[in-house]
């Protein structure tokens, strides 16, 4: 257990109100039973614990929730959400966070999440559909593996199980429903 | 019965054979699978991570997109990232202001009263248990699996409605209604680690060798699954497993939907499953199902 001193943190009360104000939760509801911890699955890579995390919101501590590396740990499993005994859906705040960071341009190791939804959020946008081969090569040249998983890729083709040409849909239509969105953001 | 069918990316590609099966089993059932025309990707895990209005417009415009391809009321998702994010969007648009804004930039209305099935609700609740087992022409009476359900099926319950999210058992009675034997085991909703497929495989392998190491100590003989991006965790990477981790799995994994095409007498590489990576041949032989 770790005993964070409340008079050397910088409490961020606009922070607080942010995360729950955009996912709904009242995070002050969290009584630090850790339910959430015990079951979350990705447990063993964390930083710190999803019921650490709910500790650094309620304290308003901006820096601990948003440049640990727990929140990019997140599988988005649901099991803390479904867990938790004062109903707290805590994958929805992770996932606020997470928001905030990469709409915030924060510095954080993201594991290559920050990319990887970059690439995919561009290609709905330019073509309706997800083209498994093209997110998977562009991912990889970017991060700077390009032969990672190749083997795998190939006998997937082999076994037939992958489409090599793109399908597009409605590209006009998809572009136009992004930029409708970007005026509700402002 | 007509149902709306929304296959989703992966279908379309790494989970073709799910697709293919899927398909088969409900012409066989006497469902009609219509797909809905025109449909695009759900947005999946990275919209819900970076863009929480998008990721709430995505599905619903498939939902309107289903009502015009026919005027059906119930839809059908197999992924279960689809499904459930079908789910979610109609869970978050109970707030009538956050409705608004989806439909002005979906540019249509939200369609309130449609159903959004998992392929194995269609199975479960519209076709029914008796159903199937008078249909079963080849029992796989003898055959131990071990049911997976992974997360999204399941959870949250407050989105996905369903009482038994922790120790679901629908799966397990259609399994056991074509003969099999379903084994008793713990990580049937156990995460996988799909969403970090392709980001950080190491989590994956970590996680799958867990799922396959449960479900060998359970006596299972096989796995079955309910979504492609379990899928191709578990089936696709045992080899990767075995070479980090010095392992030894070779443990067949079937869609649940080519379990039930083989017991109601439809041909191996009529479902697909040669395009598997572990080799069911060998199995299917010993079993005289194929």
């Amino acid at each position: 257990m770790k005993i964070i001193d409340q008079n050397q943190v910088d409490v961020d009360n606009a922070f607080v109100k942010e995360i729950q104000q955009r996912s709904g939760q009242n995070v002050f509801l969290c009584y630090q039973c850790r339910k959430c911890a015990s079951g979350c699955p990705s447990r063993m890579f964390m930083d710190s614990t999803p019921t650490e995390l709910m500790r650094y919101v309620q304290l308003g501590m901006v820096d601990a929730a948003m440049k640990k590396n727990t929140i990019w740990y997140c599988l988005s499993c649901q099991t803390c959400s479904a867990r938790c005994p004062q109903n707290i859906d805590i994958a929805h705040v992770v996932d606020t966070i997470r928001i905030l960071v990469q709409e915030k341009k924060i510095k954080a190791d993201t594991k290559n999440t920050r990319v990887f939804n970059w690439l995919w959020m561009k290609m709905l946008k330019w073509m309706g559909r997800i083209y498994e081969v093209g997110l998977t090569g562009m991912l990889n040249l970017i991060t700077g593996k390009p032969f990672k998983d190749l083997s795998l890729g190939l006998a997937m083709i082999r076994n037939g199980k992958l489409r090599l040409l793109p399908s597009i849909r409605k590209p006009l239509m998809m572009r136009m429903m992004f930029s409708r969105a970007k005026k509700f953001k402002k | 019965m007509k149902i709306a069918y929304y296959p989703g990316c992966s279908l379309h590609s790494s989970g073709i054979e799910y697709d293919i099966s899927s398909r088969k089993i409900c012409a066989f059932l006497g469902i009609e699978l219509v797909e809905i025309k025109n449909w695009i990707c759900c947005g999946s895990s990275p919209a819900h991570q970076k863009d929480e209005l998008m990721s709430l417009v995505l599905p619903t415009k498939n939902l309107t997109l289903a009502v015009k391809t026919g005027n059906l009321k119930e839809i059908c998702a197999p992924c279960s990232s689809c499904y459930s994010r079908l789910k979610f969007a109609q869970d978050r648009l109970k707030n009538e202001s956050l409705k608004k804004d989806v439909e002005e930039i979906v540019g249509c209305k939200y369609p309130q009263d449609i159903e959004v099935l998992h392929i194995l609700d269609v199975i479960f609740k519209k076709v029914g248990i008796d159903a199937i087992k008078e249909k079963v022409t080849r029992s796989l009476s003898g055959h131990k699996v071990a049911c997976y359900y992974g997360c999204l099926i399941t959870r949250p319950p407050k989105v996905t409605a369903r009482e038994r999210f922790e120790n679901p058992t629908d799966m397990e009675s259609v399994i056991e209604a074509l003969g099999a034997e379903a084994v008793d085991w713990n990580r049937k909703t156990f995460c996988c680690g799909a969403s970090f497929a392709l980001t950080q495989t190491d989590v994956v392998l970590e996680l799958t060798k867990k799922i396959l190491t449960d479900a060998i100590s359970s006596g299972a003989q096989s796995i079955c699954v309910g979504c492609p991006l379990c899928h191709v965790n578990l089936d696709s990477r045992q080899k990767q497993i075995n070479e980090r981790f010095n392992t030894n799995f070779n443990i067949p994994i079937f869609y649940f939907t080519e379990l039930i095409g083989l017991a109601l007498g439809i041909e191996a590489k009529d479902l697909g499953i040669s395009r598997h990576f572990i080799d069911a041949e060998d199995f299917l032989n010993e079993r005289k199902l194929k």
